[in-house]
């Protein structure tokens, strides 16, 4: 379960910038709650009982800066009072959305959703280029193992990590490093 | 021949026959469903890691099989899902007292060779049976194309629109000019909400900047991210399976649904099909998808369609590639999206394979402009088969996802998405469209109705708009300022999406409520007759009523 304190420094910045700017304006600022949530026996959600989490647990749902779902209106959007971060998914919810894909029967998904919420943490250009850097004949090995330490040391990303030393260790075997 | 036989003569110029056809040839993988060099099935499993898989040890495992062992197959289910006799197993597939989900829980332990034996055991009406029965969410639907020759911005949104309020779940739009991509996204994005809120929209151009849209909210899904069967087509598609998950989990990470793309034919295309069937080879893509926690596939040869549609059996096995898809539990966006034959017979007969079981995505996509407009180099049906199709429905009483509709409202929803993608260049510095431009949009059947616009200009804007660092809610600041507030709501709505995530999960959709429509809140339980999606009710009432049937009342 990712905590508030891994998200990346960009998106902490805007939501303090907004939060500011809603209390210049009057408005209440938005509480950043993103404490796991007791969710029954198991702590785990039930995809029978809980989702859609926009509909049934609406509670759950905040954006990255930790506006609540239902605070994102389009009046706030109009008023100027919510960045493009307002409306972007956080690492809490894509663990939620894999418990959902596990107790639907599909693990598959929740790995995928896992890797997902680490990536969060990690600005869109960055991200882009590390998926360049994993293209054939891209990177030589001591590239994409300092991606995989940059990922873990950085942005705390230690699943992802662990795929990129895969990745690299599986394309030194099959010739497809950078001037293999 | 020095004398002609005049029915010959009169069968040499159908249509048909300006069709290519070629007899199986092993050595390029020109065969459909079973060649020679497929390996036979087989699994070892040792300390809980995949020792072996279909006769190849792992030391030698290309990157597919590492991919596919190591991420697609569970361990725990291999031994005993192998040790089933394929005929077992496909009678299985076909049988109503079998349920789905046991079937789901045995395929992940299939190798791809077990996986490929199994479905040669079934005829096209069982490959339907099995469609039928197996496809992942409950009511079937359907994916549009949205394009045309002159990237013309309120064309585009006018299509967008109408291809919505006909029906269409999602909408799909590239390119004539690369760089265009962006506005094009923007045009579907704004006349898709026009048109019917919560349709999801799409731009397939290359990977990295199709990524970029969705990551400022102008897309709200991807699919055009390929996978290939043989390790050398994939570095060809310059990727690799990882560099493929990764991806998946950066759509992910910005709550984006994305799909698959991979299809039959292409490796044989691409030169490599290493002499093996081209359904075992998709099969290697449908597990690599599986392995990579992807919710969904787009297949059915797709743009290689010409390949399998030559050989002997091949739009059998298209169908089959889709079938093992929903075997994997993966949403199917299922082909009849390119072009493939003059024969108008074998266009029609090659989409019942999908449209009579229902699929996730009947076609991926139908095209929703003239074919000559169709950027995708066609589909096998167009604008001028809506009221075939319409009846084809009518008369088979099926679900094929498109709506009756009038003109009149047809020529609204095309004139205000116009209008609105009028508002929204303007608000955010884009190159005007012109009133006559909108009118054109509105009654237009093709571009060839439409001006010229200036290119080098529509370049230069839509540059500095992705430099600017614009997003979807410059998008839905522009419309609520112009008065289009309930199309800016169903933008925002689309931006919301990506914040709850709800849509990640398998073969989701959104109704014009916004209410997610996904395989785990709408999960098809076909168990025979009396079960599974049924076309009655309400839906029957409007579909049945197409505006050419005449009233026994009002003579």
């Amino acid at each position: 379960m990712a905590q508030i304190n891994d998200i990346s420094p960009e998106v902490i910045e805007a939501a303090v910038k907004r939060v500011l700017s809603s209390l210049n304006g009057g408005a209440a600022a938005p509480q950043e709650t993103a404490h796991a949530p007791s969710n029954g026996a198991s702590g785990k959600l039930d995809a029978k009982k809980d989702y859609p989490l926009s509909q049934k647990r609406p509670d759950l749902v905040k954006s990255a800066t930790g506006l609540a779902f239902n605070e994102i209106t389009l009046d706030k959007v109009v008023e100027g009072k919510l960045g493009f971060d307002d409306v972007r998914i956080r690492p809490e919810t894509l663990e939620y959305q894999a418990q959902i894909a596990e107790s639907g029967g599909r693990p598959h998904i929740a790995t995928n959703l896992r890797r997902a919420a680490e990536l969060t943490r990690i600005p869109d250009d960055r991200v882009l280029e590390i998926y360049v850097a994993l293209r054939p004949y891209r990177s030589t090995k001591q590239e994409l193992m300092g991606i995989a330490d940059e990922l873990e040391a950085k942005y705390s990303a230690k699943v992802c990590a662990k795929f990129v030393r895969e990745a690299a260790e599986v394309y030194e075997k099959r010739g497809r490093l950078k001037g293999q | 021949m020095a004398k002609r036989q005049k029915r010959f003569e009169v069968l040499a110029d159908r249509p048909v026959n300006k069709d290519g056809f070629i007899k199986e040839w092993v050595d390029v993988g020109l065969v459909a469903m079973e060649s020679p060099n497929d390996p036979k099935p087989s699994i070892k499993i040792e300390n809980g890691v995949v020792v072996e898989l279909d006769g190849k040890r792992r030391d030698d495992f290309d990157m597919i099989d590492y991919a596919i062992a190591d991420y697609c197959i569970d361990k725990r289910v291999a031994e005993e899902a192998m040790a089933i006799d394929s005929l077992k197993f496909a009678r299985m597939l076909v049988d109503i007292n079998v349920p789905r989900a046991e079937l789901v829980r045995l395929a992940v332990g299939l190798s791809p060779a077990k996986v490929v034996a199994i479905l040669r055991e079934l005829n096209v009406v069982e490959l339907m049976m099995t469609m039928q029965k197996m496809r992942t969410r409950k009511p079937p639907m359907n994916q549009a194309h949205v394009t045309n020759v002159k990237d013309s911005a309120p064309l585009l949104a006018a299509d967008a629109a109408e291809a919505a309020y006909r029906g269409f779940a999602e909408i799909e739009t590239t390119v004539g000019i690369a760089r265009y991509a962006p506005m094009n996204a923007l045009a579907l994005l704004v006349g898709g909400q026009v048109g019917r809120p919560g349709v999801l929209s799409q731009c397939a151009v290359e990977e990295a900047a199709e990524l970029n849209m969705g990551m400022r909210g102008l897309t709200s899904y991807a699919e055009t991210v390929s996978v290939y069967g043989t390790e050398q087509v994939f570095i060809d598609g310059d990727d690799t399976p990882w560099s493929k998950f990764f991806l998946a989990s950066a759509y992910a990470s910005r709550g984006l649904k994305m799909r698959y793309t991979s299809g039959t034919g292409s490796e044989v295309l691409m030169g490599y099909a290493e002499g093996k069937s081209m359904l075992y080879l998709e099969v290697r893509c449908i597990m690599v998808t599986k392995g990579a926690g992807v919710q969904g596939l787009q297949n059915g040869s797709i743009s290689c369609i010409g390949v399998p549609g030559a050989v002997p059996a091949g739009i059998r096995a298209v169908l089959a590639e889709n079938v093992a898809t929903v075997l994997m539990n993966l949403e199917v966006a299922s082909g009849n999206d390119q072009t493939f034959t003059h024969s108008i017979e074998r266009n029609t007969a090659r989409m019942l394979m999908q449209f009579l079981p229902g699929t996730d995505f009947i076609f991926s996509g139908y095209a929703a402009e003239p074919n000559y407009d169709n950027m995708f180099a066609g589909s096998t049906h167009d604008v001028d088969d809506y009221d075939d199709y319409l009846v084809l429905q009518r008369d088979l009483q099926v679900d094929g996802g498109l709506m009756p509709v009038t003109e009149e409202g047809v020529i609204q929803v095309r004139n205000k998405a116009a209008r609105a993608l009028q508002a929204v260049f303007e608000e955010v510095g884009l190159p005007p469209i012109t009133d006559d431009e909108v009118e054109r949009a509105t009654y237009a059947h093709g571009s060839k109705e439409m001006g010229d616009r200036n290119v080098p200009e529509d370049l230069r804007a839509i540059d500095g708009f992705m430099k600017r660092g614009s997003t979807g809610l410059d998008v839905v600041r522009a419309l609520a300022k112009r008065g289009f507030r309930d199309v800016a709501e169903a933008v925002l709505e689309m931006q919301k999406a990506k914040v709850a995530g709800d849509y990640l999960q398998t073969s989701a959709v959104f109704d014009d409520k916004f209410n997610v429509i996904s395989s785990i809140n709408h999960p098809n339980d076909y168990e025979g007759p009396g079960t599974g999606y049924r076309l009655t009710g309400d839906r029957w009432e409007l579909l049945k009523n197409i505006p050419q049937a005449i009233d026994a009342e009002q003579i």
